[in-house]
Formats: structure tokens, sequence, C-alpha cells
């Protein structure tokens, strides 16, 4: 008996017979096919380009049939716009909204493009079967349909995902009411709704769940999270272990100073959660 | 002239195609591996679908020439970065085109590059001995997403500032190593001055070149392994032998496939 090595190298030896005796040269019949596609791929993206340029026009909010040329000049200090990265990142997007900080924001963000990764990579020596017709491999064809659907449904609920919108005055109000949020906690609450909290954060139903950042209405309720807590949290995610959060606290580089922080920790502590 | 054989057309194209080599192989000796490029054999059953790797360089090299031309008029600078991108829109001449291009490019060049690694996994041609293109491949995709990634910040409008602020949190929720990403990346706290000229840095002079030399040796991988048949075709190259022995035309085959290989008979 051979082993399989030795099989894979007859068959490959028996590949290169094959083409010599009954191949055809790359040149002209191949690379013809090939200049083809080409073209097409050239005259698709021309095409692409007019589309979007033509149906646009130079403001803004001229957005064409393929979106706008560009929008408002970056900003730093927007707390209305909706980050979202370019289309085909929505699905690690989205990953994100489903795997929450803190317990399992690691599994979307970086558990699983790496065993993507490592799944791609490894996939020659997985298979180590000869077998190349699609009815004779199920499991790689079962696979193969599991990736293309969830990476499909995930860019999918990436691209029309609704979003409620942070900086919106109207909002505080109805936070002050169905939180029951004491006077002492409102300079905190339009803080935190102009600041851009909401960005990332949920408040009562307001703002973007983004990079597994958790849902703020109730975590005053948390045990054991007092003022000081939550001041020195904002000012310094990072001494919590949380790398994701931005610095907000003027002593680490951040752009609060220790009123706003002592105001915004107010807030927080008072958020008990509806009813 | 000579009478032709009724073949000769095929000839007279390669005698044709061949003037410009000659020339180049007398003056230099590179025109050999020109000549194996294009003559080298490929199976009679190719299919459309293996144009694909084809059109992604081509996508590639679109992405390469307009980048070039846009770099002469895109200024990575906080302070300029935007207006030189209004300039380059609506006043230069056809940078509108240049800037179209290159933009819905990279969504040309990632689609195929996910057309391609798919007719690759289907045809089962990243099996043995082409498993170290497959990974080259996979190195391809990682670095143009990484490209993608680079190049959304470079507009530097709303969009481009807040996607990359996503992006460069993501990359910090790495164990260990995130934080130490998000300051590469932005080289500081924040995004900011810096931020904007390493990432043209990476998305015009690093992946590029990482790119292009990557592209290279896939190709080289290619020529020296073959193209695969499709897996359906009665005529694929490498099937297993229906008759044991001396095949019709008896060029001693036989000796090459051993009795084991012969049973269950894959592709």
């Amino acid at each position: 008996m051979s082993t399989r090595l030795e099989q894979r190298r007859a068959q490959h030896q028996r590949y290169k017979e094959d083409v010599k005796e009954h191949g055809k040269p790359f040149f002209p019949g191949a690379m013809w096919h090939d200049t083809v596609m080409s073209l097409v791929v050239v005259c698709v993206i021309i095409a692409l380009a007019s589309i979007w340029y033509f149906t646009s026009g130079e403001n803004p909010e001229d957005a064409g049939l393929l979106g706008p040329r560009y929008t408002e000049e970056a900003d730093a200090g927007t707390t209305n716009f909706i980050p979202r990265p370019d289309w085909y990142f929505y699905f690690l997007f989205y990953l994100l909204r489903i795997f929450k900080w803190p317990d399992s924001v690691i599994l979307g963000t970086v558990g699983i493009p790496t065993i993507l990764l490592m799944l791609m990579v490894g996939l020659p020596f997985f298979d180590l079967r000869r077998e190349r017709r699609l009815l004779r491999r199920p499991v790689a064809v079962v696979a193969a349909i599991l990736v293309v659907l969830s990476m499909g449904v995930l860019t999918y609920k990436g691209a029309t995902q609704e979003e409620a919108l942070g900086g919106d005055a109207t909002v505080v109000a109805d936070w002050v009411d169905r939180n029951n949020l004491p006077a002492s906690a409102r300079e905190g609450a339009t803080l935190f709704n102009e600041t851009g909290c909401q960005q990332c954060h949920v408040y009562l139903g307001s703002g973007s769940a983004n990079l597994g950042a958790p849902d703020l209405s109730d975590i005053g309720s948390l045990g054991g999270k007092t003022e000081d807590y939550f001041t020195r949290y904002v000012a310094n995610p990072r001494t919590f272990g949380n790398n994701v959060m931005p610095v907000y606290g003027q002593a680490n580089g951040g752009s609060l100073d220790d009123q706003q922080l002592g105001n915004l920790a107010k807030f927080l502590a008072a958020s008990k959660g509806e009813g | 002239m000579a009478r032709r054989a009724p073949s000769s057309r095929r000839q007279q194209l390669e005698r044709a195609a061949l003037v410009p080599v000659d020339w180049l192989e007398e003056r230099s000796g590179l025109a050999g591996g020109i000549k194996y490029f294009l003559f080298r054999k490929v199976p009679a059953d190719i299919n459309w679908m293996q144009t694909l790797g084809s059109a992604t360089l081509t996508a590639f090299i679109v992405q390469a020439v307009t980048g070039v031309v846009l770099a002469m008029y895109y200024k990575p600078d906080p302070d300029a970065a935007y207006a030189s991108i209004l300039r380059i829109t609506n006043d230069v001449t056809l940078g509108w085109l240049v800037r179209g291009m290159h933009k819905w490019g990279a969504s040309v060049f990632i689609i195929l590059m996910f057309f391609h690694m798919a007719r690759v996994f289907l045809f089962g041609a990243y099996k043995y001995p082409r498993e170290l293109n497959w990974i080259v491949g996979v190195g391809l995709l990682a670095l143009g997403l990484f490209e993608g990634f680079t190049g959304y910040l470079l507009p530097w409008d709303e969009t481009a500032y807040w996607a990359s602020v996503v992006g460069i949190n993501i990359n910090g929720t790495a164990p260990i190593l995130g934080p130490f990403i998000v300051q590469f990346l932005q080289s500081g706290i924040e995004i900011g001055e810096d931020t904007i000229s390493r990432f043209y840095a990476l998305h015009m002079l690093v992946l590029p070149g990482a790119i292009g030399g990557l592209i290279g040796l896939h190709l080289y991988l290619v020529v020296r392994l073959g193209v695969t048949s499709p897996p359906w075709s009665p005529e694929a190259a490498g099937r297993e032998r229906v008759e044991p022995g001396p095949s019709t035309n008896g060029n001693g085959r036989a000796g090459l496939v051993r009795p084991g290989a012969r049973s269950g008979a894959p592709r």
C-alpha cells in the first residue's frame, strides 16, 4: 500500500503529464479570457465611479445613488455622528452588538476573527483528502454555505442597523422623568448626552451599543458602584482593565475636568433604572 | 510565402508575439521566463471562473495607478487633508474619476478577493501541492482588508474619522497587545496630527509593498504548480485512470500510478 503522500505525489505527477499532453498554452486562449475579464473589472470600476459622482453634488448633503462624495470635515468634538466602518467590516461591527463588554467582547473583536483566520490558514492541513468534487465533499460544502450565510446575515444586519442619536436635549428631560433622576444628576445627564457617550452606550433606549459597551440605564443599581467609583472609572478606564473606552480625565490626557467628571458620576450613580 | 498547413494561424500568432521577446532575450536573457509564462500549458478544460485571480490583480493595479495619481494631490495633514479631497473631487481635471475609481476599486478588489477565494475553495485547488499558495492568498486577503482600513481614514471627513475611532478601539480589545496596537496605530492617546500621516505611510508604502511582494510569490507558485482543472470535468488533469496499465497511447504512465491509488478515484 502506498502512503497518502505518495498517492498525492503520484496524482500531481499525472496532472503534469496530462497538462503536458492535452493542455493548451496559456497564450492566447486563456490569456484572452483573462483580458476580457480584466476589462470588465475596469469598466465596472469606472461605471461605479461615474454613478457615484454624477448623481451626487458638491455639498456633503447631496448624496447620490452611491452615497455622498464626502461627509463634513472630521471633528473630534462631534457628538451625534454614528461611527460606521466600510461595508466589508460590517460583519465584525455587528459581532460587537452580540458580544457585550466586558465579559465576551474579546470573543467578538479578537476571538472570532482569530479563529476564522486560523481556520483559513489551516484549511489545507485539515482537509488532506485528494477528493475535489463538491458532491463528495459534504463537510466542505456545508461549511462554505454556513460561512457565506453568516457573513451575509451579519453584513446585512450591520448595514441596516438603526441607531438612536445622542446630542438631543429633549431626551434628557425624558430620562429625568423615567429614571426619577434627582436635580443633582441633571447636569451630568446633559453632559452625558452632549459628550458623545451614546456613540457607544445605550441609555434608556437611546444611543448605540458599539464595541460591546453596556447599557447604562440602571448602572447605579449595581452593587458597590459609588460616585467615587464612577469618577475614577470615567477619568481613566485603563485602571479598571478597560482598554476600549477612551480616557476622559484631564489629568490623564482626556477632555473632562474634575467638576464635569463629578457631575457625570452623580448622574451614573443616580441611574437606578425605571420603576 | 511558403504554403501553410491549416493549423498555421496559431503559429503565426505565436511568431508575431515572439518578435519583441526575441529582442529582449538577445540583449538580457530575461525573455525566457516571459516565454515560459506565456506558453506554459494549462489544462484544456479551464473555466471562466478561473479568471477571477487575474481580475483581482487588475483591480489591484487600478488601485496602484489611481493611488499614485491621488498622492500627487493629496495632503496627509489634518488641517489640509479634507480641503485636498474637496479639491481633487471637485476642481482637479478628472480628479473625481481618479478618486472615484480608487474609492470604488477598493470595494471591487475586496469582493474579487473573496470570489477568487471561493473559487479556489470550491475547486479544492488549495490541496496538495498548492497549500502554500492558499496561505499566501490568506495573507493577501488580510493585507487587503488592512489597506481598506488605513485608506478609510485619509479623506478626513466625519465618516472616515469615526470609522477609524471604532476600528482602532476594536484593535484595542486584544488581550495584552491591545493598548500597544492602539498606541502604534494612532501614535498618541487620541487620533491626531500624526495618525493621518502614519496611516498614509502604511497605506501607500508598507502595505502595497507587502501586497506586491506576496502577489509575486503567489504568481510564481501558480506558474510553478500549474492551474487546476474544474473538479467536475471528465477530462480533469491528474484524474485517476479508469483502466490500469498502459493507456491508449502507452507512454509508460502505468509505472507512475501505484495500484493502491486507483480505487476510489478522487480527482
